[in-house]
Parts: structure tokens; sequence; C-alpha cells
């Protein structure tokens, strides 16, 4: 190393200031909807949305995903949107685009009225650019999408050169009963990894992290949480997918809590999430005062950092509203 | 899935050397690749001596994994595809269609769930003739109980033609009912077979651009299902979500509607809800739930579940005799 390379590294490559507007807007914070908001999310978290169905997840991603593909401002009116490409990867193929198109008018019409149709609809095409999707239909679809992600973003951070994706995956447990039965042909030497359940997991896992560090993400992951019944069978259930990965007491707060989940991802996945919810419908009917029907109520609490806070909140037309 | 010796008539770069060099860590397919970690594979063949080639061979295989997956689409993309390919089938029967925003959803798998003789093969039957007969569609009819009445179709058929004439005109009438097919299945692979079969054939129909399918009817799919769903073992539920994902692939990729039925047992308080357990509620887009009550030919339907409605609505209807 030259003096002149020592000197040079000695002096900093930036102010305090300049490194903050850089970290700022690579690796940006998110603020999302309701019931997300309790909790700050930057880049690099993976948020788990646990729930039984139906209990709102997909619902809950598309309003996520509306509010992250409207931009901030454009054209001197404010939207109040994160203006930031969304990534969505569809394991469990029930996605509707046409809610999203729905969710997303409203947000835009209660901005700018109907008075202007067409501009309305530029920031529709605008915003809905920004949402990018894909639907796999086994796990080698998925292995094979997350794979060939990093090259899909190198591409368009060069031609962009924006970063800061929102990463959806909906429902990451979609494939758990093909890939427990899968078996695969035996080929070749003794060294060859097995396809299974584990394996595929470990290297979904694996693979996102290695995005993660490259290209700064938010990930966030839909999960159906399994009911356990009562009596022996949560018994026998129990002794064969021991729920590890949580040890703070909380899971055990958990069991005696009713109705107790049954976790069914291994410990690689559970210690990739740093972020979890549950949600859950509650039995309440909310008649409000709006409207003749009576909304579903659904319960959202954080799990992981755990919040003492229920939020309760209804689904309609426009999208998630907390009631309290 | 492809070994990469077979790659290698494709793809030279593939030869007999990165090979050997993959063997050693145990990769001899590209499915073996996906479950590898790549930026070691990539660190180990710069080690090599003819590093420069095996990059270039593990970019190939890159490309070739590329295609394995489906092609991402852009909002807009999926949007025009919704509105250009997605329609809505009515069903004939008013208070379904408005419940279920306009009638079963071309892309969507709907469950009607109800206990015995709740109406759910007479909606079947109905719909199928409303489709076949008011959106010109072909209907595939997968009868697994021997339920499936060619009679009930052309009674239903004359009772939704009536305003125009009094009987339908027999040219018409069997014009209509050829466009609906039914099968029967008896187990799940027969299952398999059969949508496997339609697969390649609406693949090739769709090179040709003339798609007539819209809709897939199955009644029921619980009793295909519920024999294979033992007590233990995963396989059952396996093939379940397979022919699910089947299913929902169908719908999606050559725009059908899907309607399949199940049968309801015994919930908390004695309350019947929809067989087939917890890993299944998640499979199907939308979820009804049918009864009647004893003796009166109205039917009640409660939506248990929706993409873009909020569960929990109910409505009525009557199906003519």
């Amino acid at each position: 190393m030259s003096e002149a390379d020592v000197k040079s590294w000695i002096n900093g490559d930036e102010s305090a200031k300049r490194m903050l507007d850089r970290v700022l807007t690579s690796r940006p914070s998110f603020s999302l909807p309701p019931p997300l908001h309790r909790i700050p999310l930057r880049v690099a978290n993976v948020v788990e949305i646990a729930g039984p169905s139906p209990s709102a997840k997909t619902q809950i991603l598309t309003q996520t995903a509306v509010s992250c593909v409207l931009p901030k401002v454009w054209n001197g009116v404010h939207y109040g949107g994160l203006g930031r490409p969304v990534l969505y990867i569809d394991l469990d193929c029930r996605f509707d685009v046409l809610r999203l198109v729905e969710m997303l008018r409203h947000r835009i019409v209660q901005v700018n009225g109907c008075s202007s149709t067409a501009g309305n609809e530029e920031i529709l095409k605008l915003s809905m650019r920004q949402f990018s999707y894909i639907r796999c239909y086994d796990s080698f679809e998925l292995l094979a999408t997350l794979k060939t992600l990093h090259h899909r973003l190198q591409k368009e951070k060069e031609s962009n050169g924006i970063g800061g994706h929102l990463l959806m995956i909906d429902s990451i447990g979609a494939f758990h009963w093909v890939d427990r039965a899968s078996t695969t042909l035996p080929l070749g030497g003794k060294n060859r990894k097995c396809l299974s359940l584990q394996n595929v997991l470990e290297i979904v896992v694996e693979d996102l992290r290695k995005l993660l560090l490259i290209h700064p993400m938010l990930v966030i992951v839909t999960k159906t949480a399994i009911v356990g019944t009562t009596g022996n069978e949560v018994k026998r259930n129990f002794k064969r997918w021991p729920s590890s990965g949580t040890p703070d007491t909380s899971s055990e707060l958990e069991r005696l809590q009713k109705p107790y989940f049954r976790e069914y991802m291994p410990s690689i996945w559970q210690s990739f999430v740093t972020h979890r919810i549950l949600v859950q419908g509650s039995d309440d009917h909310l008649a409000m005062p709006k409207s003749q029907e009576n909304d579903l109520a659904y319960v959202s609490e954080w799990l992981l950092p755990r919040l003492n806070i229920l939020d309760k909140f209804v689904v309609r037309d426009a999208g998630v509203f907390l009631v309290s | 899935m492809a070994s990469l010796k077979r790659l290698e008539t494709e793809f030279p770069i593939l030869d007999r050397d990165f090979q050997s060099f993959c063997a050693l860590r145990g990769i001899f397919t590209v499915q073996d690749f996906l479950i590898h970690d790549l930026q070691s594979l990539v660190a180990d063949a710069e080690q090599q001596t003819s590093s420069e080639r095996f990059m270039q061979a593990i970019n190939q295989v890159l490309c070739v994994i590329d295609g394995l997956h489906r092609p991402w689409s852009n909002g807009v993309e999926l949007m025009e595809d919704a509105q250009k390919n997605k329609h809505v089938l009515s069903t004939g029967c008013e208070g379904m269609d408005f419940l279920l925003r306009g009638g079963l959803h071309k892309g969507q798998v709907t469950e009607l769930a109800g206990p015995s003789s709740s109406g759910k093969t007479q909606f079947c039957l109905l719909t199928a003739s409303t489709v076949a007969y008011k959106h010109m569609g072909g209907v595939i009819y997968l009868d697994t109980g021997n339920s499936f009445s060619a009679k009930r179709i052309a009674q239903f058929l004359n009772q939704i033609s009536r305003p125009a004439f009094d009987e339908m005109q027999p040219i018409v009438l069997q014009k209509v009912m050829n466009s609906i097919l039914c099968q029967s299945v008896f187990d799940i692979f027969s299952m398999f077979d059969v949508l496997h079969c339609l697969e390649s054939k609406l693949k090739s129909q769709m090179c040709r651009g003339d798609n007539d399918e819209i809709l897939i009817i199955i009644d029921s799919i619980s009793s295909l299902i519920t024999p294979i769903l033992g007590s233990s073992g995963s396989q059952g539920r396996a093939l379940m979500v397979s022919a699910m994902s089947l299913l929902k692939k169908l719908a999606h990729e050559y725009n059908l509607a899907v309607l399949v039925t199940n049968h309801t047992v015994g919930g908390d308080g004695g309350i019947p809800k929809p067989a087939l357990g917890e890993s299944w509620k998640t499979l199907t887009h939308v979820r009804l739930l049918l009864s009647r009550d004893c003796g009166s030919d109205t039917y009640h339907v409660s939506l248990l579940k929706h993409p873009s409605a909020a569960s929990g609505k109910a409505a009525k209807f009557i199906i003519n005799n």
C-alpha cells in the first residue's frame, strides 16, 4: 500500500452527514400500515405473519404492497406511499390482482377525488409497474426463482438504480406436505444431497440470506399456523415436531393459551425470522355504524419481539382498518 | 429433471471435465444445482485450472435454471391479463352470483361444502348448464359418485332458455349438451390422469388460440381425497396439495374456473363444518358452506372465505324443480 493510499484511507471516505444520507436511502426503514405499524422495520428484517386460515394474511400483504408501491409525492400531490418496488412470490397461488387494483384505486381516489380519471389511471399504472409477481407451483420453481433473483435485481439496479425492495412470500409452508413426501431417484455417488423438506428450507434460507447481504430488502412472509387440536393428537404431534428456536418462555405461555398453534417449520427457518406477528380471527362481529353489515374482526399480536398489545382490525373494501 | 450429461448435447460447454467437477460435489442433475449453494461452487470453480470454462458452464446452468420458473410479470401485465382473460361466469343462481361478486371467477378454485342433500350436486349441474349455455364454453365435469344426470341438465337448459322459446330447439340443445363433457373418476390417480391429459390438450389448443373449455367441476373432490388422508404419513396430504396445485395451475394458465365440492363433518357443538381438515383450508380461493332446511327448497349459503369480499356474508336461493 502506498503512502497516498494510506493517507486517503485515514482521511475517511465521507462525512457523517453524507453517510447518514447514504444509509437512509440505501437501507431505508419502512413504516408499514396496520397491523404492522407497531414496530419500525428495516431492510434485512424478516417478518413472519403467522395465523390460521382465514385470518386476512394475504390481505395484510396486499395492503402493505399498496402503501409500498404508491409514490410519496407525484406531480406535487402527496400520496403518502413509499414509492418502492415490491416482489411478490406466490406459493399459494391465491393472490388476486384485482383486489390490489381495487385497494390502490381507493387510496388514489381518497387523495385526488374522482375528478381526474386520466390522472388517476396514470398514477395507478405507475404504481402497478413497481409491483412484480411470480407464482411457483413447487419447491423447485421457488428455488429456481431465488437462485436467479440476484441477477434480476442486479439488472434492475443497473437500469433504475433503486434498491430497498420489499420481498413477500405467500405462504412459506405451501409445499410442506409435498416436500415431506418427496424422494429422490438414487443416482450417482453417495455424496449427493437428497431432496427433503429440511434441505429445501435450508437452501431457501441460505439463498435468502445471501440475497439480503447484497440487496437491501425487507422480507415479509406469511405462514399458515396450524391449530393444534385437543387431547392425544397434540401430544403425539408435539413429540414429532418439537418447536425449537424459541428458547424464551413465551412458547411455554403460548401453549397454555388457547388455541394452541403447532410449529411445523424447521429450526433453521425459525432462527432466520427476526420478527413474528400472530393474526387470528376473533369471535366478535363488530357492528359498524357506517355499514349495515357486520364486519368480521381480527386480532393481531406481536410475538417477536413480544409486545403485550392486542390490535383489533377489520377488513373492508378499502383495506385493513384498526378498530381499537 | 435433466441430468448434466443429457444437457451436454445442447450446451457443449457442460463438458466431461465440468461434469466430473460437479460429480465430485454430488451434483448430477439440474435439480442438484438447485439444492446446492452456488456461491461455494463458484468459489471452488475459481480454484480450478480451467476456471474460466467452469464459470461459463455455471452461468449456462443458471440460464437453464432461469427457464425453470415462470416468468416474472409486473402489476400492469397482471392487471391486463385479469381484465382480458379472467372473466366471471354466472352460476345461474342470483343469490349465489351476488355473494360471489358476479359468479365463479376464472383463475380461481371455488369450494362448495355442505352436508348430504344440501344441493351441492344440483348447484353443480345448474352451473354446468348455465355456463355451457350463456357463456358458450366447454365444461369438464368430473363425477366421482355417479350423480351426474344428463336429464337434469336438459331440464335446466330448458328452464334457462324459457323466456325465448317454450322448448329449446333440439339442435341448440344438442350443441349445448355436447359442450359438457362428463367423466367418471373414482380415485385420485385417475383424476390426475384426466387433469394431465386436459393440461396437454389445453396447451396445444392455447398454441392454436382456440380454448373453449372454461369450467372444471369436480363433484365431489372430497370423496377422492378422504380415502388417501390416513391418520399418519404425509403421502395423502402431499397428493392432496399437489392435486390442488395442479388445479390452480390449470385455472390460472388456461383461464378456467374450477368448482369443487366437499362434504361436511360435525364441528364444535355439532355444527357442520367442511371436511378435509386444516391443511385443506388454505388450498382454495373461495369457500362456501351450503345448507338446506329439512323439507324446504330454499338453500342457504354462507361465505367462509373470499379473496376480495368480507367473509361471513350469507345468501338464500332456490333451485327450481
